[in-house]
């Protein structure tokens, strides 16, 4: 069965964007905390002042590469395995046959349930690979598909 | 039929030893309190009396099994009552441990593992039974994993005649025996290097010494020069050495691994004699070690990776099968064990580094930073520091000399590594491979290299067999090949 490379949904760069957001809520917290620890115990002033140019650029990093991570972010599903690709700095491709999953499972938190887009998780007998967001039809669709054709090379084997 | 059982008495004395392995720091509580009018003497009495025989009494009261022709089913727990069934097929390895006090009484300790992820202790540890136990175990699980291809239709009777016998008949001729004789466990005992951490433990004595001893040796010390210094480190070394070697004669003696219906039997030990049994299907893979001292004298390490924690407690948390053997022999001597092993030396060059300059860059570039932290702590010792780049460079270069693999044929993988002067060669049966990974950075596109990362399964986790610099080729071809492969 042939099939082509899928990018994921495009609804998971808002995703990403909200939780670049939500490392420079976190990061101003912890700044805020370091600001307060210079204030009352005497910390030194250049613990918070680091900690506020990471609270700037970190976020800003994180947005700035959402792009690249949309666009080198793939998976292949084939009756014999699952490809999955990462990263533009440092790429990656994982194989894992579809004899050698144990399961697959489906999660998504708050922000994902806001999107209707879930995260796939399809684990072996030792690594679990992350597939970070699918609509949830399509989700179920390739766990059905997934978990029939380990049955299938289950059965082959034995 | 068959009602649940109580582990041997004797089975008590494991209890209570494991509790105080586990609660050895409350004996402290003793000397805390000499007063044996007080409430609080006696109150520490009752802690201990309880954590090292009540409880251990409870647990043993509570612990009870039955080996029935389909499972193992083990009641245990005082409060929460846990009921465990292992049926046989889907055991790992089973692993008898028998004590010197246990030998007279014909009992021992038997412990079960499945793959299953969720403990780091095993599924089954029966403290004290008689060893038929065990052999029983082993019949029904011979009968298990051969029954459903053979005889699927008659699974009803086929339970009735196994429990009607004498549970086991006499154990069949092995296919394949080895005996380490007492060169090898020698020379195996010689070459091993745990006596780091021995010289570790004794250096660690050294720091408990009190200040006034230890002031007052430094004293010496200067006065007698640096010879008697040198000769002391020496003498050190040689302690820990020579407790390390009789730490390893003890584990290994009258080490003994055989092969029969395929599985694999290793025993070892003097004062505990530890067998394990390993289905021959269910290993992961093999790897053959050679730690630095090893690699001067041509000898190697063989072990096997299961997947469960059978061998925890070996060194490096693994299977050995074969402590000690020589360059020369080991395909000739392994393959009667493990029959798809290569029958010699196979050719590895399909996967290997061109240029091991990059990874001689990275271990300089890690000793970097302590050195360079050093010279800023200690200006003036900065500099003795600088032994640790040729030592950095030398490990990088010799990582990148043994990263080497081939695939040998469609069912079995071999891939080489090295690591702090260890070389570790895996054989992979491809079907026990979980899972395949290739990267590389947007730089070593230009160099055109790639890193290849192989999963396995390994004990209770995922062992990462990686080759890094690897002609990007040639990874991309075994990853090609894995992907696409029926």
């Amino acid at each position: 069965m042939p099939s082509t490379n899928h990018q994921l949904p495009p609804r998971i760069k808002r995703i990403w964007g909200l939780s670049a957001l939500g490392s420079l809520v976190a990061l101003l917290v912890i700044s805020g905390l370091l600001w307060l620890a210079h204030r009352y115990w005497d910390w030194s002033i250049w613990v918070p002042i680091f900690a506020l140019i990471l609270t700037v650029i970190e976020p800003l990093i994180e947005a700035g590469l959402i792009p690249y991570r949309y666009r080198f972010t793939r998976y292949h599903i084939t009756d014999l395995a699952v490809e999955m690709q990462a990263g533009f700095i440092f790429q990656k491709r994982v194989a894992i046959p579809i004899a050698r999953v144990q399961n697959v499972t489906l999660n998504a938190g708050p922000l994902l349930q806001w999107q209707k887009l879930t995260k796939v998780s399809i684990a072996t007998a030792s690594t679990s690979h992350d597939i970070e967001g699918l609509e949830l039809a399509e989700a179920e669709r390739l766990r059905e598909q997934i978990m029939r054709l380990a049955q299938e090379a289950r059965h082959d084997q034995a | 039929m068959t009602k649940p059982k109580r582990t041997h008495p004797l089975g008590l004395l494991q209890h209570i030893a494991k509790s105080i392995k586990d609660y050895w720091f409350l004996l402290i509580l003793v000397l805390t309190s000499h007063d044996y009018t007080s409430i609080w003497f006696w109150g520490i009495m009752t802690i201990l009396l309880v954590a090292f025989f009540i409880w251990p009494l409870a647990k043993w009261l509570t612990l009870t099994y039955v080996i029935a022709p389909d499972a193992i089913v083990v009641h245990s727990g005082v409060f929460v009552r846990h009921h465990e069934h292992i049926p046989y097929a889907r055991i790992q390895t089973v692993q008898n441990k028998q004590w010197f006090y246990l030998r007279p009484f014909k009992l021992e300790e038997v412990l079960i593992e499945t793959a299953s992820h969720s403990d780091s202790a095993p599924e089954a540890r029966l403290t004290a039974v008689p060893i038929t136990v065990a052999q029983l175990i082993n019949h029904y699980r011979q009968v298990a994993t051969t029954a459903p291809t053979a005889t699927d239709p008659q699974t009803d009777d086929s339970p009735a005649t196994a429990t009607e016998p004498a549970p086991v008949t006499a154990t069949p001729q092995p296919a394949a025996y080895y005996q380490i004789n007492y060169r090898d466990l020698v020379k195996f005992g010689l070459t091993s290097l745990i006596f780091i951490p021995f010289l570790l433990v004794l250096l660690g004595l050294y720091n408990k010494i009190p200040h006034k001893v230890a002031d007052a040796l430094i004293d010496d010390a200067s006065h007698l020069g640096l010879t008697l210094l040198i000769g002391g480190a020496i003498v050190i070394v040689l302690i820990a050495w020579l407790g390390a070697f009789l730490w390893t004669l003890t584990r290994y003696y009258h080490f003994e691994l055989s092969r029969s219906n395929h599985q694999l039997v290793a025993a070892k030990g003097l004062f505990q004699r530890n067998t394990v049994t390993a289905p021959l299907d269910r290993l992961q893979g093999v790897r053959i070690k050679q730690n630095i001292l090893r690699q001067w004298l041509h000898l190697q390490t063989i072990q096997v990776l299961v997947a469960s924690k059978a061998a925890s407690d070996d060194d490096d948390n693994d299977l050995v099968v074969m402590p000690v053997i020589d360059n020369a022999i080991v395909y000739r001597t392994m393959q009667p064990f493990i029959q798809w092993l290569p029958s010699q030396q196979p050719d590895l060059s399909a996967l290997r580094v061109a240029r091991s300059w990059y990874q001689i860059r990275n271990t300089m570039l890690v000793v970097a930073v302590p050195i360079a932290l050093l010279w800023w702590l200690w200006p003036s010792w900065g500099w003795l520091s600088l032994i640790l780049l040729p030592i950095a460079a030398l490990q990088g270069r010799f990582a990148a000399k043994n990263t080497a693999g081939a695939l040998l044929s469609p069912k079995l993988l071999a891939l080489q590594t090295g690591h702090f002067w260890e070389r570790e060669l895996y054989y992979i049966p491809t079907e026990k491979i979980q899972s395949m990974k290739v990267t590389r950075s947007i730089w070593m596109k230009r160099t055109h290299l790639a890193h290849l990362v192989v999963n396995i399964r390994h004990g209770n986790h995922n062992q990462a067999i990686e080759l890094r610099y690897l002609h990007a080729d040639a990874a991309h071809a075994i990853y090609d090949w894995y992907l696409h492969r029926t």
